[in-house]
This record gives C-alpha cells, sequence and structure tokens, in this order.
C-alpha cells in the first residue's frame, strides 16, 4: 500500500522540482525521488538516527520537529512540499499546513481514512475503539490524534480554501477507485491554495475559521 | 542506572593521563614555515608570520582531497598521531585517522595553530623583531578572521587553492566560518560544529571571568612575566571555569557523582576532597604547563569579538558564499547551545545555501566533539566521503 502511495506521488511530481519531504524518515522515498525525478530534495526529519541514515545517503537534511514551523525556509522556497507521514498525528495540522503552503506552492498530503468499513463495523458491532491492521494500537497507545475520514478531509479542503488538485486511494489489496471513503484505508491528495480566494486556515479554540491568506 | 559510558570516563584526549593510548598514525610531527606577512583587521602589520601546522594523508594528484581541521580554544596544530617529544596524542585523535571520521587514508589533513596562540605559529610568546623580546601583552589584538588570513597564507605556500572541507569545532567552527565566508573560492564543504556566528553575553561572561584570574594574579605584572614565574595560578583557574562550562550537569554527574578521593601531598599530609575538585586541579595544572597565560587573553577576547555578520546583513554577507554546510550540535552543549546553531542554519539556509543539520543527543556537554562518539564519527564521516564522491553540479 505504502508502496503505492509513493508511486503515485512520484508521478505527480515534475522533474527537476524542489521538493521539502516533511517526516523524511531515514530518506528512502527522497533519495528515490532524486535519483528517478531529479528533484532538488530536503528533508526534515526529528529523529537524530533517522537524520544520520539521511545523511549517509547524502541527502540534505534538517533535524527539527515540524510543530515547531519552518521557519528556517524563506517564502515560496518549493515547488512541492510532501507530509506524507503523520499529518492525523500533528498537534496543530492546520498550522503545520499554513506554513507548508507558505514555503511551498504545492503540498501533497497522505492520512489515514478513518471511516474504512472494517472501522465503522468494529464501532457498531464490538462499541470498542477499532483496531485494524493500519491501526494496530490500543487507544491509549495511538500516535493518532485526529480522527477523520476522506469526506472529513475534503470538508476541510473546502473550508480553508484549498484545492484538491489530485488524490488517489489505498488499501490492503492496491488502489480503491470505488467508494473510497468506505473502502479506502489510506488516501493521498494534491493540493494548492484555491488560486482566486488565497484563503489560509486558521484554527482558534477547536473551530476552524477562513480568513484571507497572508504570506 | 544505566552502566557508565566508556567514553565519557575517558573524556578527551587534552591533558589526560594517556599512557595506554595508541593513535593508528604513531608519531607524527609539527612543522613551522615563514610566510608573508598579514596586515590585521586592528591594522596592525607582520612583516612576515610563523606558522605552525601537520599535514596527515596525501594530497591527490588533482590536489581536491586537502581538509583544513580548525582547532578549538586549547588545541594546537598536532591534531592527530603521538608527539615525538611528549607522547601526547593529538587533541582529535579519536576522530582524525585511517578509517576513522576524518580519514586520513582517503583526505589530506592540514592543521594550523592559531595566530596569537602558543604554538609556534606567531603569537604573544614570539620574539619581536624590534627589541628581541617576547611581544607579550605588546602583541596587536588578532581576530578569527586574521586567523584564517594567516590558514589562507599557508595553503598558499602548499599550493592548495582550492579545499575540499574545512571543519572545526567550538572556536574552530568559528574559523571554518569565517573561512567559508571571507574567501568563498576557497572552500568546497564547511562543517562548523557547537558553535556559532557570535558570542551571547553569557559566553562573553565565562571568559571574562578566565581572564580576570589571569590578570588578578600577581605574577601575570601586566603580561610582562618571565619563564620561572608566570601567572599559572591564574591561568589554572581560567582553565577550571573553562572545563565546568565544557561539561553537562549529568557527565559531571557520571563521572564524579559525590565520590571523594584521598591525596598525599609532597609533605606527607593527606587531604580528602571530592573527585570533582581533583579533576579540576589536574586539569588546572596539566594545562598550565602547555599554556601562555597572555595567548590565553588573546584567543579568547578574539573568540568574543567575532562577529561572523560584522560586515552586513547576513543575507548579504552570505551572498557570496559557494560552500555546503553541515551543522551539528550538542543537545546537553550549554556552553554554545542548539539554539545557536539553529539560528546558523536558518540564515544559511534562508540565503539557499544546501546545509544539513544534526542536533545529536551526547551528553558530555561542549566537548562532546572532542570525546570518543561514534554517532557523531559516523555522520562526518559519512557526509564528508558523499560530498567527496558525489559533488553536486
Amino acid at each position: 500500500m505504502y508502496l503505492g502511495i509513493y508511486e503515485t506521488v512520484s508521478h505527480w511530481i515534475p522533474e527537476k522540482s524542489r521538493v521539502l519531504d516533511l517526516g523524511a524518515g531515514d530518506g528512502a522515498f527522497l533519495e528515490r525521488l532524486v535519483q528517478t525525478r531529479q528533484v532538488v530534495g530536503e528533508g526534515v526529519e526529528k529523529d537524530a538516527e533517522l537524520v544520520a541514515r539521511c545523511v549517509e545517503r547524502g541527502l540534505v537534511v534538517h533535524q527539527g520537529d515540524i510543530a515547531d514551523g519552518l521557519d528556517q525556509y524563506g517564502d515560496q522556497t518549493f515547488d512541492f512540499v510532501l507530509l506524507l507521514g503523520t499529518f492525523q498525528e500533528l498537534v496543530s495540522p492546520a498550522d503545520i499546513l499554513r506554513e507548508a503552503f507558505r514555503v511551498g506552492r504545492h503540498v501533497v498530503i497522505a492520512h489515514t481514512n478513518f471511516a474504512h468499513f472494517s472501522v465503522r463495523l468494529q464501532v457498531l458491532l464490538r462499541g470498542r475503539t477499532p483496531m485494524t491492521q493500519f491501526l494496530p494500537t490500543h487507544w491509549y497507545h495511538t500516535q493518532n490524534l485526529h480522527f477523520f475520514s476522506i469526506l472529513d478531509f475534503q470538508d476541510f479542503c473546502r473550508e480553508t480554501g484549498i484545492q484538491e488538485l489530485n488524490q488517489a486511494y489505498f488499501n490492503i489489496r492496491g488502489a480503491v477507485r470505488f467508494l473510497p471513503n468506505l473502502r479506502a484505508e489510506e488516501a493521498v491528495s494534491w493540493l494548492q491554495l484555491d488560486p482566486i480566494s488565497r484563503r489560509s486556515v486558521t484554527v482558534e479554540r477547536g473551530k476552524t475559521k477562513t480568513e484571507p491568506y497572508q504570506i | 542506572m544505566a552502566a557508565l559510558p566508556t567514553n565519557i570516563v575517558q573524556g578527551d584526549l587534552q591533558d589526560q593521563k594517556t599512557a595506554d593510548y595508541q593513535s593508528p598514525l604513531g608519531v607524527t610531527h609539527t612543522q613551522t614555515a615563514t610566510l608573508p606577512g598579514i596586515r590585521t583587521q586592528s591594522g596592525f602589520t607582520f612583516e612576515q608570520v610563523d606558522v605552525a601546522y601537520q599535514t596527515l594523508g596525501t594530497l591527490s594528484p588533482a590536489r581536491d582531497n586537502a581538509i583544513l581541521i580548525c582547532p578549538a580554544l586549547s588545541g594546537d596544530a598536532h591534531v592527530a598521531g603521538m608527539h615525538p617529544d611528549t607522547s601526547r596524542p593529538g587533541w582529535w585523535d579519536y576522530h582524525v585517522g585511517p578509517g576513522k571520521a576524518i580519514d586520513t587514508d582517503k583526505f589530506f589533513i592540514i592543521c594550523v595553530s592559531m595566530l596569537g596562540g602558543c604554538g609556534s605559529t606567531t603569537g604573544p610568546t614570539s620574539l619581536r623583531p624590534e627589541t628581541g623580546k617576547p611581544y607579550g601583552m605588546t602583541f596587536p589584538p588578532v581576530t578569527i578572521r586574521d586567523m584564517v588570513v594567516v590558514q589562507i597564507r599557508l595553503l598558499d605556500h602548499l599550493g592548495i587553492l582550492q579545499l575540499f572541507a574545512a571543519i572545526g569545532g567550538s572556536m574552530g567552527g568559528m574559523q571554518a566560518l569565517a573561512l567559508a565566508v571571507d574567501h568563498p573560492q576557497r572552500v568546497r564543504v564547511c562543517i562548523p560544529i557547537a558553535t556559532c556566528t557570535s558570542h551571547s553575553a553569557m559566553q562573553i561572561a565565562f571568559n571574562e571571568i578566565g581572564r580576570r584570574a589571569i590578570s588578578n594574579d600577581p605574577d601575570w605584572n601586566e603580561g610582562n612575566y618571565n619563564a620561572d614565574r608566570r601567572p599559572i595560578r591564574g591561568l589554572a583557574i581560567a582553565r577550571m571555569v573553562g572545563h565546568v562550562t565544557y561539561l553537562s550537569e549529568s557527565a559531571m554527574t557520571h563521572k564524579f557523582g559525590r565520590e571523594r578521593r584521598t591525596e598525599h601531598s609532597a609533605s606527607g599530609d593527606e587531604a580528602t576532597s571530592f573527585s570533582v575538585e581533583s579533576y579540576l586541579h589536574h586539569q588546572g595544572q596539566s594545562f598550565v604547563k602547555r599554556f601562555d597565560p597572555n595567548a590565553y587573553l588573546y584567543l579568547t577576547r578574539a573568540i568574543d569579538q567575532f562577529d561572523l555578520f560584522e560586515g552586513g546583513p547576513a543575507a548579504e554577507v552570505l551572498r557570496q558564499v559557494r560552500a555546503r554546510f553541515l551543522v551539528i550540535s550538542f543537545a546537553s552543549d550549554w556552553l554554545y547551545p542548539p539554539v545557536q546553531s539553529r539560528e546558523l542554519v536558518r540564515q544559511l539556509k534562508r540565503a539557499n545555501i544546501p546545509v544539513s543539520y544534526l542536533n545529536l543527543e551526547t551528553e558530555y556537554g561542549h566537548d562532546s566533539f572532542l570525546i570518543e562518539n561514534p554517532a557523531f564519527a559516523n555522520v562526518v564521516r559519512h557526509y564528508l566521503i558523499n560530498e567527496y564522491v558525489h559533488p553536486p553540479n
């Protein structure tokens, strides 16, 4: 499944783009983008050991927590900003998305779909927090902070002035084309700011509201 | 409690008993060259300068594999291998040698004693040509940038147009930065470690305590002291203060705790003290044997005065820079805290300079780059080899 996501994303990214990979991990995907798409890549990763792995691969990498912002990068430094690992684990995903759109023109986000039918069934029939192959941990151990579905994410984009240029859905068997909100376990979206409204995302006291986009 | 990491107990290679230590490089030598003079930033002209330096490894036929190692405050040209007279290992022997972080099998290593220091490079202990007596405090104020000009003189002398890399920790990191900024054509890769672009008030404050300890020593005599009566008490205290700032609270707890030891003085008296006390006394006493008090004043002044961006706004100063950077800091370093390295990284990135940044979780404080440190060594080694083998277009 993750292979499918990476395959899809690397097809979306034009050759020689400037790419920032947030949560770059050990740099394997970014290295592949550099090799197959000749991108000028850079990673941000919080774990020192994974940063060292990126250095071993010869990647430019920055050790930092994306929750602290991306102040080290100037406005519109990148063509693509990738958030492929952890969107539902971020404390303030909307703030990070705004930072991503400050430093890059396009943002690609992957997230887990919490409306997959096995999740729905488990809540309905067992009355307990679901555990699946892709939600393998108990509620008290999970890294996930935000539980949202593909439809939720589409609403979020609409309300915050973000356009979905393309999207792809996956489950354990591969790509999902029909009824993704029911059948997909992972979604990946190619986003840009609505060029007309140029609105951005702010979150205050748990409410989402839209404001004029400011760089 | 977890087993005590041996590298923390061993500490760095300076001023410790190293009878059991073997360097794979064997005995290494330092040479001295007399080179065309320089005009310092303060306007003083040296007609010529003596430069003490060590080289290790072999310069490639293309002359493209030279790495300049810039020493920190207490380091000198003797960077690795065993000293022929004192049998002391070089100050960075843990990380410089065959197969080590800075690999002498692949790279040609150059390390230079600093202008204004007390190696055999021109400094306050050198003889003033007009008088035939040591400069002492008549030595002109020197800066990090002056030290870099002397290093460039040596590169000219050795016929090295462009370094592959400049690397240094602490004060050495300042030199590496100044070289990449002031002489952009001369270096391809810059690795500043546990350093900053200018000292904070706290960093200046600790240096001032050291300087005051020296200048308040009655033997200092305005800098005119004889070899047999140097202000060694002041210098020892300066070094003790320095050592506290180079460690971290947890490293000191691990290494010393509240352990006590009994020492016997020459007169046969017994005295019990905390081991951290005897450690600091030992560090102070061995430092004064090899370091000149006036040089300590000059070098700490140079560090405090350093400002990478004294020439203008960061964006302008960095516009000429051609090097790629690897910036390393240590989470437990409270003397050069990671926030200073992150600010440097931010300024470099905002100037569109390719820079990687790593903040290692080593618990040894500022000294983390001087001790045996596999995580640190691994990153430096891979970075250097990658950049050398696959230079970007």
